[in-house]
């Protein structure tokens, strides 16, 4: 069919060798030779590409029905907005004059109920906990950004906290390339979308549920059937929860908790490195208080499962008690809290239920209004949750 | 912005309305479209748009200039400010890291500690893609092949078309400038297949680079430990064969797409590169703009093969050493450019050499698997990050490593070679034809039945990954 954009006349000073070019080949630049070269030649192949396409239209209005009843019967929802980088970034720029941030890693990610905290309190703080990713990174990111004098809660886990690596939170130190006007446009459309399609999780891609289904026959390779699968769901502003069917699906919460491998894998913890985290941390702290901002430290409950091995690489008196001691904080430690928010529900033994981290979130907050001056109970706040309200 | 985002959906959707409104005039028309490039551009970084303008407006100028000047000496100094502006920029942005940091590794080698100044430059996009098309302008006015653009604004928005602005075609003025001399509509049958085409494109990106080829390559080449079996390293290089193809072909035929739902025709920049056979036409075949670019206005003046063997062979290299460098400022890259430069070297001398021999069916399939199987070795070189990585996988794909580890699962391995086995297949079936025959010889019901296929996986696959690979160069 003739176009609009094709020229079938051959442009002036062509090179045509007859012969040089197979029947069915169109000329381009590499067949002209040192000449300026001419409009391009595009077709339309004959076919009736107006049903052609609204056929595609229906497939793909049935296909992501499809999609979407299928993500449904998985468990997943809409409004479940995804993490992302720039979710992150966009967090972090709120974060420049707030009164109240959290960094840490993924426990304390989860373990943040922020409208408890903010009912409580009055101060909704703003989340930039990022899941397996050191705490210490977070912290010196946090001491490397002038304008934040508010407080600063660092979660940890004390075994992610003294790792000598960033975790899936590289990115913190390139936060300026997840700060384009696209990327922000787009992470708003696409949490639009996410509001009202529960496909659009990325935990769920076509390639991703594709590699999942790797039999493992492999010897010697970890596929992606170890990897980590959905595990928490997203609200606004990062407000992160455990996806339900991590809690009410044994086999998928008997797969989530044989991923973590008992926190078994030994990393050399060594007396230099527990050294070289501590002394960062007593640095960006004191950054931190240079210019009016504060810091203190809560570390959120673990099953016994895990703490036996967490405790076995980093001992509570070398990592959490030299830490407070050493930065002269002030910090919430899961085991000091009182007998009745004891032995919460931690369902993949790492992260607690959604119900108990709220549980988890009034009584850090309470204790830390006890500790520091910088949050302060509202008068009309709800009373004390204890363990008999999540379970 | 890049195409496989819902923000580019959301500006097209905007662009396409404002270019079929009638109420606008085409000259308004043109204003749109190089507002939209710029937004489009600016959407990654802002400042950067003050390169695109020093680029029009300097070759803009020097290329009026050239024109009117009657003496060879002061076209010629026109043209060297347009080439040293240009590339002045580009080795700025591009290679002054690189050269800082061979500098201070010279310098340490004569034992002198010389300490540089952090560099944090941002390499603006597109910059190696809209250098290279606009200087095309001012060296074929200069080599009087092409006359001067006769509005700047038909000169402006041929540097920024949003389709081809930061990953080409890099296209030539010649063949976009008078395309806007005249109001351009795309017939309805051009948009669809516009759309058809931007269908395509985004699933080979979308899906089968970035989904289903990228995770076996990493796996592999960004391992922290271990060092890969000979299988691995294989799967992990094919895998690369197939991303890099699907990426790169996928970005210019959504371009190609898009331009076409507004009206304009962009050249091929792949014509089914791995049923090469030989490495002249691997290049014929392998992003075709580039490659005749780099013929045009490097290898040629360098004298090409009008001097003699040896100056040949030593354009030859010099072209393909440049073009290397051209992708990246890294030294694996220039080796990359050398590899294909020695591999041109060698296939110009075994056809001096038989010239008399014609290869049978058999040979030539037999070449065509030779050609990929020596092009696959280069790529090793361009995806490592550095020689370390590039020789533990030349190492292991020989079968020479020690203590090597199984790296990449069953059925992800089993995927990445039924998506590559698949390109390969198709290339060979389609080396000597266009997609749009191929396409006119498909039934309509396979051909929509393949569309909708190929959208649901897009839209299943949701398109949040990475940018283009060719981005970065």
């Amino acid at each position: 069919m003739p176009s609009s954009t094709s020229s079938s006349d051959p442009p002036k000073g062509i090179v045509r060798k007859e012969g040089a070019l197979p029947a069915g080949l169109r000329l381009t630049a590499s067949d002209r030779p040192g000449q300026a070269q001419p409009v391009p030649t595009r077709d339309v192949p004959k076919q009736p590409w107006g049903r052609i396409l609204a056929a595609v239209a229906v497939a793909l209005v049935a296909g992501v029905t499809a999609l979407e009843l299928n993500a449904r019967r998985l468990g997943l929802e809409a409004g479940d907005l995804d993490n992302s980088e720039v979710a992150w970034v966009k967090e972090r720029v709120r974060s420049e004059n707030a009164d109240v941030a959290i960094v840490g890693d993924s426990r304390i990610l989860f373990d943040t109920d922020l409208d408890r905290f903010e009912a409580l309190t009055g101060t909704r703080p703003v989340q930039l906990a990022i899941h397996g990713t050191s705490a210490l990174t977070l912290l010196e990111d946090a001491a490397s950004n002038p304008n934040f004098r508010g407080l600063l809660i660092v979660g940890l886990a004390d075994t992610m906290f003294f790792q000598p690596f960033d975790g899936y939170g590289e990115y913190v130190r390139r936060r300026g390339d997840f700060t384009s006007p696209s990327g922000r446009i787009g992470i708003e459309i696409d949490h639009m979308l996410q509001r009202r399609l529960a496909f659009l999780d990325s935990n769920h891609r076509l390639s991703v549920a594709a590699h999942r289904l790797d039999p493992d026959f492999r010897p010697g390779v970890e596929g992606p059937k170890h990897d980590i699968w959905k595990v928490s769901q997203v609200g606004e502003q990062r407000a992160t929860w455990m996806w339900p069917r991590v809690e009410y699906d044994p086999e998928y919460r008997a797969r989530t908790r044989w991923a973590w491998k008992g926190f078994k894998e030994k990393f050399p913890y060594t007396p230099q490195l527990m050294a070289k985290g501590h002394a960062r941390a007593k640095a960006a702290v004191e950054t931190i208080r240079a210019r009016g901002g504060d810091v203190v430290f809560v570390r959120p409950p673990s099953a016994p499962e895990l703490r036996v091995n967490e405790e076995a690489q980093v001992p509570r008196a070398k990592g959490w008690d030299r830490l407070i001691a050493n930065t002269q904080s002030v910090g919430v430690h899961a085991d000091d809290l009182p007998p009745d928010v004891q032995n919460l529900t931690l369902p993949e033994w790492s992260h607690l239920n959604r119900k108990c981290a709220t549980v988890f979130t009034d009584a850090y907050v309470r204790r830390l209004a006890a500790l520091t001056p910088r949050i302060r109970l509202r008068a009309n706040a709800p009373p004390p949750l204890t363990r008999v309200d999540c379970v | 912005m890049i195409f496989n985002s819902l923000t580019f959906v959301v500006f097209f959707a905007v662009v396409l309305a404002l270019h079929y409104a009638p109420w606008f005039s085409w000259h308004q028309k043109k204003i749109n479209l190089l507002v939209a490039s710029y937004l489009f551009y600016a959407a990654w970084n802002p400042p950067f748009v003050i390169l695109l303008w020093i680029s029009t407006v300097v070759d803009w100028w020097a290329a009026q200039w050239m024109v009117r000047s009657k003496r060879d000496s002061t076209r010629r100094a026109w043209m060297i400010i347009s080439v040293v502006v240009n590339l002045g920029m580009l080795a700025y942005f591009k290679y002054g890291e690189f050269l800082l940091q061979n500098f201070t590794a010279l310098a340490a080698s004569m034992g002198i500690a010389y300490q540089p100044p952090s560099w944090d430059i941002v390499l603006p996009v597109g910059i190696s893609f809209y250098t290279f098309a606009t200087l095309s302008y001012t060296l074929d006015v200069y080599l009087k092949r092409a006359k001067p653009a006769q509005h700047f604004l038909d000169y402006a928005l041929f540097v920024t078309f949003f389709p081809h602005l930061v990953a080409g075609p890099i296209m030539r003025p010649t063949e976009l400038v008078p395309q806007f001399a005249e109001p351009r509509r795309a017939t309805a049958h051009q948009l669809y297949f516009g759309f058809a085409l931007i269908i395509l494109g985004l699933f080979q990106k979308v899906v089968l680079a970035d989904g289903f080829l990228a995770p076996v390559v990493e796996k592999v080449y960004d391992a922290r430990e271990g060092v890969p079996m000979m299988l691995d390293a294989w799967v992990a290089t094919l895998a690369f064969s197939g991303q890099i193809f699907c990426d790169f072909a996928g970005y210019s035929t959504t371009a190609i797409g898009v331009a076409m739902g507004l009206g304009f025709a962009m050249p091929d920049n792949f014509r089914f590169p791995y049923a090469a056979v030989g490495f002249s036409d691997f290049w014929r075949r392998w992003h075709i703009t580039l490659s005749s670019w780099l013929r045009d206005y490097l290898y040629i003046p360098l004298g090409g093969n009008r001097h003699g063997p040896v100056r040949t062979y030593t354009a030859l290299m010099g072209t393909m050493l440049l073009g290397g460098l051209w992708h990246g400022a890294a030294w694996t890259f220039v080796v990359w450019g050398g590899l294909h430069g020695l591999y041109l070297g060698v296939e110009r001398w075994l056809r001096g050499k038989f010239g008399g021999w014609t290869p049978g069916p058999a040979s030539i399939f037999a070449l065509g698997i030779l050609t990929y199987v020596l092009v696959n070795i280069t790529w090793v070189f361009f995806r490592a990050k550095d020689f370390t990585v590039a020789s533990t996988m030349l190492t292991s794909m020989a079968g020479m490593a020690a203590n090597p580890v199984p790296m990449i699962a069953l059925l992800p391995m089993i995927y990445a070679m039924v998506i590559v086995g698949g390109i390969v297949a198709t290339h060979w079936a389609m080396r000597d034809k266009t997609l749009e025959i191929a396409v006119e010889r498909t039934p309509a019901w396979l051909v929509g039945g393949l569309l909708s296929i190929m959208a649901i996986a897009v839209v299943a696959e949701q398109g949040k990954g990475s940018a283009f690979i060719y981005f970065q160069f």
